[in-house]
C-alpha cells in the first residue's frame, strides 16, 4: 500500500513545513494562552503556598488580604496565638506599590513579614540567592522577576532597603513580584505618605483649634503622635497544630474573636474563583477564538491544497481509486499539518514565547496532551470541507470536454 | 544521479524534521513540571560566628529643659534664637510685668509713709514718756492729782503701742515690696543650665499659660541614641556592649558607641526592647536631635560550632529543617537551630553533622521525590 | 456472451428533460475487437466526449447496451454495481494531457493502481518497470513527472493505462500536444500494446497526422456513428 498523503507531503515538503510552522506559531500562541491561564492559577496558588499558612485571619466581612483590603490590629495575633489548635500566628502586610531602584521603578507587592527567622509564616519559603532577612529593618528579599540584584538599594517610600536575598515564583495573584521587608518597615510604608503630605497633615492638625489648645500644653504633640503610627496589619497567618482540623480552629476563631477566617481551600476559591475569574474567562474566550482561527486556517490550507490537486483527484477517481483512499489522502495531510504545527507550537511556546511573556506561563504536560488531541480533532474536522470538495469532483472532468 | 532529487529531499527532511523532533522531545521532558529542579548545595561547616543585634533609634538629648513662666502672662521679650548656646543663669527673656512696676513704686511710697508714721509714733511715745515722768515727780511733790498722773501713764502706754504698730507696719510694707520685687524677677526667663536652644515655641506678645514652655534647651554634651530592638532580636543585649552607629545623614560612616542602659520597661505595644546607646565621641557638627540612626550591637563571639546558611531553612509539615542531600537523593531533615549572625549563618544544634550536604538554594519548592540538578548558580541569578 | 472487446448497441444519451432536452447520443453502434485500434472522429459537439464518458462509466447513458470484454455493463441501466472498480479493472485511460500525479515518480505513477488495489509495492513496481521498458521510458523510471518531456509523459500515461491489463483502453486525443514523429510513435505503441495484450483501443482524435493509420474509423455526427474503412497505413 502506498501513502499518497506522505508522498504528496514529501513532494512539496518545503511548502508543507513552512505552512506547518506558520500554523505552529498560532498553536504556540494558543498553548501560551492556556499557559497564561495556568500561570495565573499557579500564581494564585504560589501566593498561598508561599505564605505557609493554614488559616488567614482578616478583618471581619472582608475577602482580604489579597482580594480585598483588610486591616486588623497588629496585636490581634497574640489573642489568636492563645486559641487551641493554633501552632503559630504571624502578622503580615501586603501593599502593591512601585518600588524604586536607581532610575527605574518596578511594580511589586511589598510584603511585611513578622520578625523571626526563616520558616516563619509569610517568609519566603526558599531562596535562589543571598540570604534571608536577619536585621529587623531595612533589609529586603526580592523576587528575581523584579530584576533586582543582590546588594541593590531599593527605595520604598522614604526608606532605603538593601536586597540581601532573591526568590523565585514569589508573586502576587496578579503576577507582580514580591518584595519581602520587615513588618515594622512595611507598616510604616503602608501608612507613610510622602513628606509633603505628612507636613500638610501636621499643619492641618496644628491649625485645628480643637487639637491645638493653649490651656492644654502637649495635646498637639499627642495628637500628631497618635496620627503617626500604624497599628494595623492586613492579615494574621495562622498555622495549625498537627492533629487539629483547620475548619474547626477557623470556626472557633470566627466565633470567639469575631474575625473572618479563611482556610486554604476557601482562599484558593477566592483567588481563583473571584480574583482571576474575569481574566480566566477572557483567556477562555481567546482560546476559543484561537481554536476557531486555527481550524479556519487549517481548513483553508487543506482546502487550497486540495483544490490544487483537483485534476489529480479527478484522474484518481477516473482510474478507479476508492473514495476512502482520497479521504485518507486529505485527512492524513491535514493531520500531518497539525502534527508539524503542534510540534512547532510546543517548541515555540516553551522556548520562545513562555520566557518572553512578562507574566508566568505554566505549560502543563496535560494541557499539551489535550492540545494535541484538540489539534488532531480540529484538523480532521477542518479537512471535511476539502474532503467534500474532493468527493464532489466529477471523474468525467478528467476526460476533456 | 537520477535519484538525487529524492535523496536531497530526504536529506533536507532529516536535517529539518529530526532536530525539530529532538527539540520537541527535549522540550517535553526538560521543561515544565517534569524537568529536574536546579539546586545549589553546600556542606555544614564549623565556624565561629559573631551574633549581633540590629536596631533603629533616634538621636535624643539626655536632658531636655522646657522653660516657661510660672504664671500666666504675656511674653514681653525673648532674647535667644534657636541654636544659641546659653550659660546657666543667663536671662533668655522676660514676661510683660504689666502693672507690677507701678505696684512696686506704690509699695515704695507706702514704705516711706510707714517710716514716717513710725517716726511720728516715736515722737509721740517720747513726749508721752516725758509727760508721764514729770507728772510723777509733781505727784511726789503733791502738786498734782493722782488722776492726772494716771491719765499721763495711760497716754504713754498708748504711745508705746502706737510705736510698735508703726514698726510692724513698716516691716509689712517692706516685705510686700520684696515680694513684688521677687515677682518681678520671676518674670525673667532664666537658663537653668548650660545648653543649646532647640526650640522657641512662642514669640513676644503671645500670652502663655503657667507651665507652658517658651523655649527648650538641650545639653549638647549629653546626646544619646534611643534604640528600639525587636524583642525577638534582643537576646543578649546588656550594658557596655560595643555598638556601631550609622546616622541616616552620614550613611556609610560608622561611629563607635556603647550600650549605656537597657531600659527596664520594654514597649509592650510595639513589642520592642528599648536601650540607650551613647557615642564614644560626639560627632562634629552635632547630629540634629531626632535624626534616625541604625545601631548594630555586636555580641561576644561564639565558640566554633556547625553552621549552615539561613537560606537553606525550610518549613515542611510544620517542622523546621533543611533538605539533606544523600547520594543525590533528597531527604527533609528537621533541625534544631542555635544562634545566628547578621550575615545569614545559623548554628545547627541537632539534625546535621559537619560535612553533611544540604540544599541552599532551589529554583522551586522541593519535595522528597523531585529530581534535582545540582548547579553552581540557579539559572537567572546574575552574579 | 461470445463478445470480446467493445460492443455498443443503440446507445442513447439525453441531457436534461422536456423542451430543453438535448440528445447528445442518438444512436451509437460500435464494435472494437480485442487487439484492434479504431479511431473516433467527430467535430466539436458531435457527442464524442459523451460517448467516451459513457464508455468510461463516468456518466450514465439513457438507453442502449454496452459490453466491455465479456461483461455486459449497461443494458438500459448499469449492470455493474461498482463502476469505480470497473474503471480500475476493465478500462485504461489515456488523456490528451497526461495528468500524471505530480508527487509520485514515474514508476509509482504507473504502479499506483495495483498498489491501491493491494498488490505489494515491490510487485506493483516490478510490473510498472516492465511496462516502462516496453514503452522505452525505463530510463526515466525514478524521475518526477515534471522532469519529463511531453512524449515521455504521454508514454508514462499509456503505461499507467495498461498496468492492469484492461481489456479496453480509451484514449482521448493522446497525440494532441505532440509533434508528428512523437504522435506516430505513441500510436505505434498503442498498436503494439493492443496486439500484445489483446486490448481493444478507441482513440478519439482529430489529429490529421494519425488518422491515416487507422484501419477502421468511426465518425460521429449529431450523436450518430458511421463506420468507415481507414487507410490502415503502416508507419514509416
Amino acid at each position: 500500500m502506498i501513502s499518497l498523503a506522505g508522498r504528496d507531503i514529501m513532494h512539496a515538503w518545503g511548502k508543507f513545513v513552512f505552512t506547518g510552522v506558520g500554523l505552529g506559531l498560532l498553536i504556540g500562541v494558543t498553548l501560551s494562552m492556556a499557559g497564561i491561564y495556568r500561570g495565573m492559577v499557579d500564581d494564585a496558588k504560589a501566593l498561598l503556598d508561599n505564605s505557609g499558612a493554614d488559616l488567614w485571619v482578616v478583618q471581619q466581612d472582608t475577602l482580604g488580604p489579597y482580594a480585598e483590603s483588610s486591616s486588623i490590629y497588629d496585636d490581634t495575633w497574640r489573642s489568636l496565638r492563645g486559641m487551641p489548635g493554633v501552632a503559630s500566628a504571624a502578622n503580615v502586610t501586603y501593599l502593591t506599590m512601585q518600588v524604586r531602584q536607581g532610575e527605574r521603578d518596578v511594580r511589586t507587592m511589598v510584603t511585611g513579614v513578622t520578625p523571626g527567622a526563616a520558616g516563619t509564616s509569610g517568609w519566603p519559603p526558599y531562596l535562589v540567592a543571598g540570604r534571608q532577612i536577619t536585621r529587623g529593618h531595612y533589609e529586603a528579599v526580592a523576587d528575581i522577576a523584579s530584576g533586582f540584584k543582590l546588594g541593590d538599594t531599593l527605595q520604598i517610600r522614604r526608606n532605603y532597603y538593601t536586597v540581601v536575598g532573591l526568590t523565585r515564583r514569589m508573586v502576587s495573584s496578579s503576577g507582580d513580584p514580591m518584595v519581602f521587608i520587615p513588618l515594622k518597615d512595611a507598616q510604616e510604608a503602608q501608612f507613610l505618605k510622602d513628606n509633603d503630605a505628612i507636613h500638610q497633615q501636621r499643619r492641618r492638625t496644628a491649625e485645628n483649634p480643637a487639637f491645638n489648645r493653649p490651656q492644654v500644653p502637649g495635646l498637639l504633640d499627642a495628637v500628631i503622635a497618635s496620627q503617626s503610627i500604624n497599628p494595623y496589619v492586613n492579615a494574621v497567618l495562622v498555622q495549625i497544630e498537627s492533629g487539629h482540623n483547620s475548619e474547626v480552629v477557623a470556626e472557633s476563631i470566627r466565633r470567639w474573636k469575631r474575625l473572618t477566617v479563611y482556610t486554604r481551600n476557601q482562599m484558593e476559591e477566592i483567588l481563583v474563583g473571584k480574583l482571576i475569574a474575569t481574566s480566566a474567562r477572557q483567556i477562555a474566550m481567546f482560546l476559543v477564538i484561537l481554536s476557531i482561527v486555527s481550524s479556519a486556517i487549517v481548513a483553508f490550507i487543506i482546502y487550497t491544497l486540495t483544490l490544487g490537486k483537483i485534476r489529480e483527484i479527478a484522474v484518481l477517481k477516473l482510474i478507479g481509486t476508492k473514495n476512502r483512499t482520497i479521504i485518507a489522502l486529505i485527512m492524513q495531510q491535514s493531520v500531518a499539518l497539525g502534527l508539524i504545527g503542534f510540534v512547532v507550537g510546543k517548541i515555540t511556546a516553551t522556548l520562545l514565547m513562555a520566557p518572553i511573556f512578562p507574566k508566568y506561563v505554566l505549560l502543563e504536560p496535560l494541557d499539551s496532551v489535550i492540545g494535541f488531541g484538540a489539534v488532531v480533532v480540529i484538523c480532521i474536522l477542518s479537512s471535511i470541507i476539502a474532503i467534500r470538495a474532493a468527493l464532489k469532483v466529477d471523474p468525467a472532468e478528467a476526460i476533456g470536454g | 544521479m537520477k535519484s538525487l532529487p529524492i535523496q536531497g529531499r530526504t536529506l533536507a527532511l532529516v536535517v529539518v524534521l529530526f532536530p525539530l523532533l529532538a527539540l520537541f522531545i527535549y522540550v517535553a521532558l526538560r521543561s515544565g513540571p517534569l524537568a529536574p529542579v536546579p539546586v545549589t548545595v553546600a556542606r555544614v561547616k564549623t565556624e565561629a560566628i559573631t551574633p549581633a543585634l540590629f536596631g533603629i533609634g533616634t538621636v535624643e538629648a539626655q536632658y531636655t529643659y522646657k522653660i516657661g513662666p510660672t504664671s500666666a502672662g504675656r511674653l514681653k521679650r525673648l532674647d535667644v534664637e534657636v541654636g544659641d548656646l546659653v550659660r546657666a543663669g543667663q536671662v533668655l527673656g522676660e514676661m510683660d510685668p504689666i502693672d507690677l512696676d507701678d505696684r512696686i513704686r506704690a509699695q515704695d511710697a507706702a514704705g516711706k509713709r510707714a517710716e514716717a508714721q513710725l517716726s511720728e509714733a516715736k515722737a509721740r511715745q517720747a513726749y508721752a514718756q516725758i509727760q508721764a515722768r514729770r507728772y510723777e515727780q509733781l505727784l511726789t511733790a503733791r502738786s498734782t492729782s493722782e488722776e492726772i498722773v494716771a491719765t499721763k501713764k495711760h497716754e504713754l502706754e498708748v504711745a508705746v503701742a502706737g510705736l510698735q504698730a508703726a514698726a510692724e507696719e513698716l516691716v509689712r510694707v517692706h516685705s510686700e515690696g520684696k515680694a513684688l520685687l521677687a515677682q518681678r524677677s520671676n518674670l525673667k526667663i532664666v537658663a537653668p543650665s548650660d545648653g543649646l536652644v532647640t526650640l522657641r515655641h512662642v514669640d513676644p506678645g503671645t500670652t502663655v499659660v503657667a507651665g507652658q514652655a517658651v523655649v527648650e534647651l538641650v545639653d549638647p554634651a549629653n546626646l544619646w541614641i534611643n534604640v528600639r530592638f525587636d524583642q525577638i532580636h534582643a537576646g543578649g543585649l546588656t550594658v557596655n556592649l560595643p555598638a556601631q552607629i550609622v546616622l541616616r545623614s552620614q550613611a556609610g560612616e560608622v561611629r563607635g558607641g556603647r550600650v549605656l542602659r537597657v531600659e527596664p520597661y520594654a514597649d509592650a505595644v510595639t513589642e520592642e526592647t528599648l536601650a540607650k546607646v551613647e557615642f564614644n565621641q560626639l560627632p562634629e557638627p552635632l547630629p540634629p536631635v531626632g535624626e534616625l540612626a541604625e545601631i548594630t550591637v555586636a555580641l561576644p563571639p561564639l565558640p566554633p560550632a556547625p553552621v549552615i546558611a539561613n537560606a537553606a531553612i525550610r518549613r515542611v509539615d510544620g517542622k523546621l529543617g533543611v533538605w539533606h542531600v544523600m547520594n543525590g537523593d533528597l531527604r527533609f531533615t528537621p533541625v534544631a537551630l542555635g544562634l545566628a549572625d547578621l550575615d545569614g549563618s545559623v548554628q545547627v544544634r541537632e539534625g546535621l553533622k559537619v560535612g553533611d550536604q544540604y540544599v541552599v538554594y532551589s529554583a522551586k519548592a522541593l519535595t522528597a521525590d523531585i529530581r534535582i540538578d545540582v548547579v553552581d548558580r540557579i539559572p537567572g541569578v546574575t552574579p | 456472451m461470445g463478445y470480446k472487446g467493445i460492443h455498443i448497441e443503440s446507445l442513447k444519451k439525453r441531457y436534461g428533460s422536456g423542451d430543453t432536452a438535448v440528445e447528445a447520443l442518438k444512436n451509437v453502434d460500435m464494435q472494437v475487437a480485442p487487439g484492434e485500434v479504431v479511431g473516433l472522429i467527430g467535430p466539436s459537439g458531435s457527442g464524442k466526449s459523451t460517448l467516451l464518458k459513457s464508455l468510461g462509466a463516468v456518466i450514465e447513458p439513457t438507453a442502449g447496451r454496452m459490453i466491455l470484454g465479456d461483461e455486459v455493463i449497461y443494458d438500459d441501466g448499469w449492470k455493474v454495481k461498482d463502476l469505480r472498480a470497473l474503471r480500475r479493472d476493465k478500462i485504461g485511460f489515456v488523456f490528451q494531457a497526461p495528468y500524471l500525479i505530480p508527487f509520485l515518480d514515474v514508476t509509482d505513477n504507473v504502479a499506483l493502481l495495483p498498489m491501491l488495489a493491494g498488490v505489494s509495492n515491490s510487485e506493483a513496481r516490478k510490473r510498472a518497470v516492465k511496462l516502462l521498458k516496453a514503452l522505452d521510458v525505463e530510463h526515466r523510471a525514478k524521475a518526477m513527472p515534471s522532469q519529463l518531456s511531453g512524449g515521455e509523459q504521454q508514454r508514462v500515461a499509456i503505461a499507467r493505462g495498461l498496468i492492469n491489463r484492461p481489456p479496453v483502453i480509451l484514449a482521448d486525443e493522446p497525440t494532441a500536444p505532440l509533434d508528428s514523429e512523437r504522435a506516430l510513435a505513441v500510436i505505434r505503441i498503442l498498436n503494439d500494446m493492443a496486439r500484445q495484450y489483446e486490448t481493444a483501443i478507441i482513440i478519439v482524435t482529430h489529429d490529421e497526422k494519425i488518422i491515416p493509420t487507422f484501419k477502421r474509423i468511426y465518425h460521429i455526427r449529431d450523436g450518430v456513428t458511421y463506420e468507415e474503412v481507414g487507410e490502415g497505413r503502416n508507419f514509416t
